[in-house]
């Protein structure tokens, strides 16, 4: 980020611009607007420049990916957040981009984070599928041993039942 | 024994070998010293060039042709190569004894070449002197004999060059002949004898006074060789005709037909010839009463239908083509549905047709069965190309209907997207909407306005052919993705279904975990780096190129967005039985807990019945 040259600089300040645009900043009030993980991504894959074609994981997409998951959303809904950003930038860039080339620029960072966003979410669920795979194999074990104290309990309850049967007799 | 040279130059036939010889005393001479055997019944031809003085020259062709003609006769079963040598050592002894016999023949000798053709495949020539055998073949004249005179030998030798052998005076003076001594050494060469092949066999006489390109002319004009062996001497005498010309043409059998061949000439008019049955079978199977022919007469029915195939088959098994029966079978159908035709009639008129032309087929069969299995083939191809232009169709119009369908569904949910709530409209509370994912409804429209237009199509075409190449030959996934991709970005409709049912085929069978899904996503960013760099090599404008990366882009997302559902829909049932594995659980302890509570229950009624039985003082102190 540090090499960032000017041009660059006023090219992301331009992309920035479409934030409200994109976000729809006005209909959230002061809350973060739904999908503002992906703006931010798009911005971040913007400042790498060159290798925006790289493949990899951002970290900072992951961790608030991660992080909206832990306050409780779908993947579904981050998903859903993620087309409705994609589409959006799509739609500002062909109105703010008078240059084709600057369109494909920003055209190219949207898909990588279109995907980026797509990696993270299947890997969080993926991940939730191995954590409930083992839940539900922690509670099959304890379903056994339970079953094992009911028929002790069982045991247990015909023996004082015949011993109270026999001393009132 | 003598045998008369055919000189009126008559063709003689066998075997499919025809052969024509001629012979001229020539301008100058006054007797004709050559001699020629011509017998098609052994396969024996020969031309003979006699020499030496008052008479003897030939003496000496005449004596040497009846001496080699006569030892071929009585010697059957021999191998055709010894036994034209032999012949022709035969002929020299004849000749020798005859000169030495009369002293007027003293000194007298012939040439000799001779040709025995063996199985119509193969030719054996023999010669000695300086009468020459040729091969004709593709048109390319080459010599099969070589000259036996002294300065040919010379030059053999290295003793002449070529330029002074031309001009030798001696090149005329013969090494070798019949009968200059008992002996002497016979050339023998074999050759392959191709069909269409022509031979020669002729005395100096021809070649001494025509070129060898005027030779290889008129021997390759195609014409018959009577006329070819006459048109020779005729070319010999307006050179000079200084000496005897005798030729002898020998042209092998052409090549058997090929089965093609047979079908696009007598296999073509046999059916031609049976129209008038064809056309009859078809009325009799019904062709007139045919919903499509409705309205018309029977003959013109018949004329307009039947007789426009009859025609279509001929012209095809003419051509060896089947496109006669394609425009057949296009423009029947195709002029039927237009009039909103069903398919059931259609049917029926092709196989009317189709029967019609096998009842045909089967007649020419009983008639000729080679011809008749040849027709037979020829015949089921053409009807095989007509339900191929048929099943084309179909295709095209199940296409049609298929987009149609796709729009009705689009428009409909469009309606339904618009309609009010259920609830609103209903009071039954009992109706619960189902959840609908975003990205999984396949009616979901791009945000893709005016659609693709065709340059677009052709660019995203150009970058994804260019991404394929650039795609590792192992890398199917990606190679699936970038077919895919160009699929759902050409998708003019703009709907999402197609990246939903091409997310479904790259899914496929996977484990729901990292190792079955992460790679699915990796080929997933590598196609998507693939198509980004290759859309910069195309040639196009920025605009068009723009365009293209943003339909390719869109097309690449929804994939993304569908496969990811994919996965989000394999992984949802991993949660569900958790929470029943869970709600056994809670059911179980609560279970336990009950039966807790009844034991201790239970242990408080036992001790309080023990209690009962102690003494007053100690009651009470019981422990449960």
């Amino acid at each position: 980020m540090g090499d960032m040259t000017e041009d660059s600089a006023e090219f992301i300040d331009r992309v920035r611009v479409l934030r409200d645009e994109v976000l729809a900043t006005a209909e959230h009030g002061d809350r973060d607007p739904p999908g503002a993980e992906v703006f931010e991504a798009l911005l971040r894959a913007l400042q790498i420049g060159g290798d925006s074609l790289a493949s990899g994981l951002d970290l900072g997409l992951h961790d608030a990916v991660t992080r909206r998951l832990a306050w409780g959303d779908s993947e579904e809904v981050l998903l859903a957040d993620a087309e409705m950003v994609f589409d959006r930038i799509m739609t500002a860039t062909e109105r703010a981009f008078r240059e084709p080339a600057d369109r494909m620029v920003i055209v190219e960072a949207a898909t990588q984070v279109a995907v980026t966003v797509a990696r993270v979410v299947s890997l969080a669920a993926v991940q939730r599928a191995a954590r409930d795979r083992a839940a539900r194999l922690r509670e099959e074990m304890a379903q056994r041993q339970l079953k094992d104290v009911i028929g002790k309990q069982r045991a247990s309850l015909m023996r004082l039942e015949y011993e109270t049967r026999t001393d009132q007799e | 024994m003598t045998t008369q040279p055919p000189l009126d130059g008559r063709t003689v036939s066998t075997g499919g070998l025809r052969v024509a010889g001629d012979s001229h005393v020539g301008k100058v001479r006054t007797t004709n010293e050559d001699a020629m055997v011509v017998e098609p019944e052994r396969n024996l031809y020969a031309v003979f060039d006699g020499m030496g003085g008052a008479n003897a020259g030939d003496v000496a062709s005449q004596t040497a042709r009846d001496a080699i003609s006569s030892y071929v006769a009585h010697r059957r079963g021999m191998d055709p190569k010894s036994l034209l040598e032999q012949a022709l050592q035969h002929g020299c002894h004849a000749v020798f004894s005859a000169s030495q016999a009369n002293r007027d023949h003293a000194g007298m000798g012939t040439t000799a070449v001779a040709c025995m053709i063996v199985d119509n495949t193969r030719a054996i020539v023999a010669h000695v002197g300086d009468s020459r055998a040729y091969l004709l073949r593709n048109g390319r004249l080459q010599a099969l004999t070589r000259d036996h005179t002294i300065v040919e030998e010379l030059v053999d030798k290295g003793l002449l060059s070529l330029d002074e052998a031309e001009r030798h005076p001696y090149k005329n003076v013969l090494s070798r002949n019949l009968g200059a001594r008992p002996e002497t050494r016979v050339d023998v060469v074999e050759i392959e004898l191709r069909p269409g092949d022509r031979m020669l066999l002729c005395s100096d006489g021809l070649y001494g006074y025509a070129s060898a390109e005027a030779i290889q002319y008129l021997l390759g004009s195609g014409d018959a060789p009577e006329h070819v062996a006459r048109d020779l001497i005729e070319l010999a005498l307006r050179g000079g005709g200084g000496d005897n010309v005798s030729a002898i043409v020998i042209e092998a059998p052409p090549a058997p037909p090929t089965s093609t061949q047979v079908v696009r000439t007598s296999g073509a008019l046999a059916w031609w010839q049976r129209r008038q049955r064809f056309l009859q079978i078809a009325r009799e199977r019904g062709l007139t009463r045919n919903p499509i022919v409705r309205g018309l007469d029977a003959e013109e029915a018949l004329d307009l239908v039947a007789l426009s195939l009859c025609q279509a088959i001929f012209h095809d098994l003419e051509k060896s083509t089947g496109v006669n029966v394609w425009t057949f079978a296009q423009n029947l159908a195709g002029g039927w549905f237009e009039r909103g035709g069903e398919w059931a009639p259609l049917r029926g008129m092709i196989d009317i047709l189709g029967m019609s032309a096998r009842s045909v087929v089967d007649e020419i069969r009983a008639a000729d069965p080679p011809l008749g299995f040849l027709i037979d083939v020829a015949v089921s191809r053409a009807l095989v190309v007509a339900e191929l232009a048929l099943g084309g169709l179909l295709a095209e119009r199940l296409r049609h209907i298929d987009g149609e369908l796709i729009a009705l569904h689009g428009a409909m949910q469009e309606t339904i997207d618009v309609l009010p709530p259920l609830e609103e409209t209903t009071n039954s509370g009992e109706f619960v909407e189902q959840q609908t994912i975003p990205f999984m409804r396949p009616d979901r429209v791009m945000t893709n306005p005016g659609g693709v237009s065709p340059e677009t199509i052709s660019a995203i075409e150009k970058v994804l052919t260019i991404a394929r190449a650039r795609t590792p030959p192992r890398a199917e996934a990606v190679k699936q993705i970038l077919t895919a991709l160009q699929a759902i970005s050409s998708d003019d409709g703009g709907h999402f279904s197609s990246a939903v049912l091409a997310a479904r085929e790259i899914y496929g069978v996977r484990t729901v975990d990292d190792s079955g899904i992460m790679p699915l996503f990796d080929a997933l960013d590598q196609a998507r780096i693939m198509t980004a760099s290759s859309v910069h090599q195309i040639s196009a404008t920025d605009v068009v190129k723009a365009k293209a990366l943003r339909a390719i882009s869109f097309a690449h997302q929804r994939l993304v967005s569908a496969v990811t559902g994919l996965v989000l829909e394999a992984v949802s049932p991993f949660a569900d039985r958790l929470r029943d594995a869970q709600a056994l659980t809670v059911q179980l302890r609560d279970q336990v807990s009950g039966t807790e509570r009844k034991r201790a229950d239970l242990e408080k009624k036992f001790a309080e019945t023990i209690d009962q039985s102690l003494p007053w003082e100690k009651r009470g102190e019981t422990e449960w």
